[in-house]
């Protein structure tokens, strides 16, 4: 646990409120944090027991020093992002509230989670908590009305996730398209470049495909899963939670890169093939 | 559930129609007697309606099916040109979509009602044209009436525009209030005339698509006949009433998302330099351009040979800057209408051009509302040309002019995020997560963006009836 504490207090150096109209703002870039799943093969088990010296990190082509790879050690902050919109009523709103009941069941004890519901109207259900009784409950009384504003709800849960040292962890779901967010969904793809929260999202299948889900779980290494029924739900946020605890949390302080501007990432496990399963880069400094 | 529609009108005939129906009838070119049974009563319906209510006639009107409106559509052309000349002994029609005209015959008996209906219509019962059928009108009161009220319509100097005018009245009060929302399958062979279908739309797919009745097509084509005081032929777009009568079923249209581009397509045709109707067809446009109609546009299940005439996002885009734009050189002082054409040009990806829009349009509008759009857009566009500070301040007074909104907040907040700084952006996130969670006590005018540009709808429709309307009773 003294790995932990020392990771901590480097990582919660840069979030700090701001006090001014005017802020300044800095480019630095303390650590860099990447999550990744690593297995035998695309889909395949888990690989486990690997230390730092079994990662090379490419920053921009530059191979890095790992300074820390864990393994189920870090404590998740689980951020579910439920759509509340008109079309989620009925059974399918009784399907997402079991869902949500059985991945707070599913946390551990130093876990936290927090609820973002959107509708047109984004909302804090309930911030991140290691009791999960307020989240259960406020799941139990969304209710489904309105229009759909998808990427301002994940927007929200992705800088929620931020706010805490914890791996963030933000499973979205959603049955429809976006119809009324402010943000566009490039601010919110760049936001999520910027963040280490690992997006997974679950849609129902439709004729239109979740173009913004698939970039924005794409962009933060996470996963979309398309279904045809929401009775499966509970289900698949297991799995999603599984996967999630499967992760290494891999650390570096860029080295031999520009700080500014879009950094390639690249994850390999030394002298062994394996599929690596992480986000693509991240972006640093302000544009 | 916030539904809207998209609607489409195609007038059918012979082979010029859609592929909707496998088997059509082909057009009869006699009138049955019972249609002119129709007509009459249709005639005696508008005389009587009060306009802006769901009255009797309203109803009775509303409750007409689907064939029998489009052959009446056909039967009060043939009524109008009558009007016009009583001598009139043979008739035909021609449509839009077909290259000669259409004979319609009548029998001498149906000719003689018609006249007498034609001549009360106008109040010229006592034209030596009209004397031979005269009895038909002295011996039906209702028909007196409707040539008392004529005749003092024409007195009044409107000349023969009056049933023109009330039909219009009456049949835009049965579309937006008796069968606004009644929608038919679209199997039903059409036999002749417009056929006008329906796309319902909620949360960005379609839920359900059929065909409504003609209601619009019929008040569009009896104010196409309208002959100004003046005048001596159709001359729509010198009318006064007419005008009104367009802005204000138009922005009607916006106001409950009844998207229908052939309404504004006809405005305009009328009154081609319209400040007003100019900015309603942009920001239909911008409308057609937003996510609820693009993914409902791209998924929708159609029948064969319909399609409704939305093209891409940026397609839409251009058409509403083309619009938006014109209704600002025809009236340079229509903040609104700048106020669009900023944020359409934006949405463009012409930012600096958007913001010069943006500020000239906030240095004129009054109303808040149209303040916070103005700020917000700005906001948006600064922080594409990396204005970050006055982005920054664009978004904090649009956050003071409604302090329940929750976009200035994201915006800020997302600002933060792309300008580096994580502190800024938790800070205005946690301002989002601090504002009620009650949409009811939330007041934020983006999610009305969509429908704002009609809200002053009902005070047009007023303006527009209240010359139509009965004395009060003393």
């Amino acid at each position: 646990m003294r790995t932990l504490a020392a990771l901590l207090a480097v990582l919660l150096l840069s979030p700090a409120v701001a006090g001014t109209q005017n802020p300044v703002f800095s480019a630095k870039v303390e650590m860099v944090r990447v999550d990744a799943l690593v297995t035998e093969h695309e889909n395949g088990p888990a690989i486990v027991g690997l230390g730092p010296s079994d990662f090379e990190v490419y920053d921009n082509g530059v191979l890095q020093q790992v300074d820390l790879v864990s393994f189920d050690q870090v404590p998740l902050n689980v951020i579910l992002t439920l759509d509340m919109s008109d079309s989620v009523a009925g059974e399918r709103l009784d399907h997402l509230r079991g869902a949500g009941a059985a991945l707070l069941a599913a946390l551990k004890d130093q876990d936290q989670a927090a609820l973002v519901t959107f509708s047109q109207l984004v909302a804090l259900g309930a911030g991140l908590t290691k009791d999960v009784a307020p989240v259960r409950r406020a799941i139990d009384e969304a209710a489904g009305s309105g229009d759909t504003a998808l990427i301002d709800g994940t927007y929200a849960a992705i800088t929620l996730g931020e706010s805490d040292a914890g791996r963030a962890l933000v499973i979205v779901f959603s049955d429809g398209v976006d119809t009324s967010s402010w943000l566009p969904q490039e601010a919110v793809l760049d936001a999520a470049r910027r963040s280490d929260a690992v997006v997974y999202a679950v849609s129902t299948r439709s004729r239109l495909k979740p173009e913004f889900l698939r970039q924005v779980t794409s962009l933060t290494g996470g996963r979309l899963f398309e279904v045809e029924r929401t009775a499966t739900l509970g289900a698949i946020l297991i799995s999603v939670l599984e996967e999630f605890r499967r992760r290494y949390l891999i650390s570096f302080t860029p080295r031999g890169v520009e700080k500014n501007g879009w950094h390639r990432l690249e994850v390999r496990l030394k002298g062994r093939r394996a599929n690596v399963k992480a986000r693509p880069g991240y972006l640093a400094g302000g544009s | 559930m916030r539904a809207l529609a998209l609607l489409l009108c195609v007038f059918l005939i012979a082979a010029a129609a859609p592929r909707v129906c496998a088997q059509r009838p082909p057009f009869d070119p006699y009138v049955a007697d019972a249609r002119i049974d129709r007509l009459e009563r249709w005639l005696k319906a508008v005389a009587r309606h009060e306009p802006g209510t769901s009255d009797d006639e309203a109803v009775e009107v509303g409750s007409w099916a689907q064939p029998d409106l489009q052959l009446l559509w056909l039967d009060i052309d043939v009524l109008v040109t009558m009007m016009r000349h009583p001598g009139q002994l043979r008739f035909s029609i021609k449509l839009p979509s077909q290259r000669a005209p259409v004979d319609v015959h009548f029998t001498t008996a149906q000719l003689r009602r018609l006249r007498a209906m034609a001549c009360a219509a106008v109040g010229i019962v006592a034209d030596r044209r009209c004397l031979d059928d005269k009895y038909a009108v002295d011996r039906d009161a209702e028909l007196l009436r409707l040539s008392a009220l004529a005749t003092a319509s024409r007195a009044a100097g409107d000349g023969d525009n009056f049933i023109l005018r009330r039909g219009a009245l009456l049949h835009a009060d049965v579309a937006m209030r008796v069968a606004h929302d009644v929608v038919e399958p679209a199997s039903t062979p059409p036999p002749f005339g417009p056929q006008r279908f329906k796309m319902q739309i909620a949360d960005g797919r379609q839920t359900d698509f059929g065909q409504v009745a003609v209601h619009w097509e019929i008040a569009r084509m009896a104010l196409d006949a309208v002959k100004p005081p003046g005048t001596d032929q159709p001359a729509p777009g010198r009318d006064a009433m007419v005008r009104l009568w367009y802005r204000a079923t138009a922005a009607w249209m916006q106001q409950v998302e009844d998207h229908d581009t052939v309404h504004l397509d006809h405005a305009r045709e009328i009154f081609p330099a319209d400040g007003d109707i100019l900015f309603l067809s942009g920001a239909q446009h911008e409308t057609y351009a937003g996510a609820q109609i693009q993914s409902a546009v791209q998924t929708a299940v159609l029948p064969s040979g319909v399609s409704f005439a939305v093209e891409s996002e940026r397609g839409e885009l251009r058409q509403a800057e083309g619009f938006l734009r014109r209704a600002v050189e025809v009236d340079p002082n229509h903040a609104e209408a700048r106020l669009r054409l900023g944020r359409v040009l934006g949405l463009l990806g012409r930012h600096a051009d958007a913001a010069r829009e943006l500020r000239q349009a906030l240095a004129s509008v009054d109303a808040e509302v149209l303040r916070y759009y103005g700020e917000l857009f700005l906001g948006a566009e600064e922080e594409a040309l990396a204005h970050y500070d006055a982005a920054f301040d664009a978004y904090q007074r649009a956050a003071v002019l409604y302090p329940t909104a929750q976009s200035p907040w994201l915006a800020l907040s997302s600002l933060g995020h792309r300008r580096g700084d994580r502190a800024a952006a938790q800070q205005a996130l946690q301002q989002l997560f601090d504002l009620p969670s009650d949409p009811l006590e939330r007041d934020e005018p983006w999610w009305t963006y969509h429908v704002a540009q009609a809200r002053n709808a009902d005070d047009l429709l007023e303006a527009l009836r209240r010359p139509f309307l009965a004395e009060p009773e003393r």
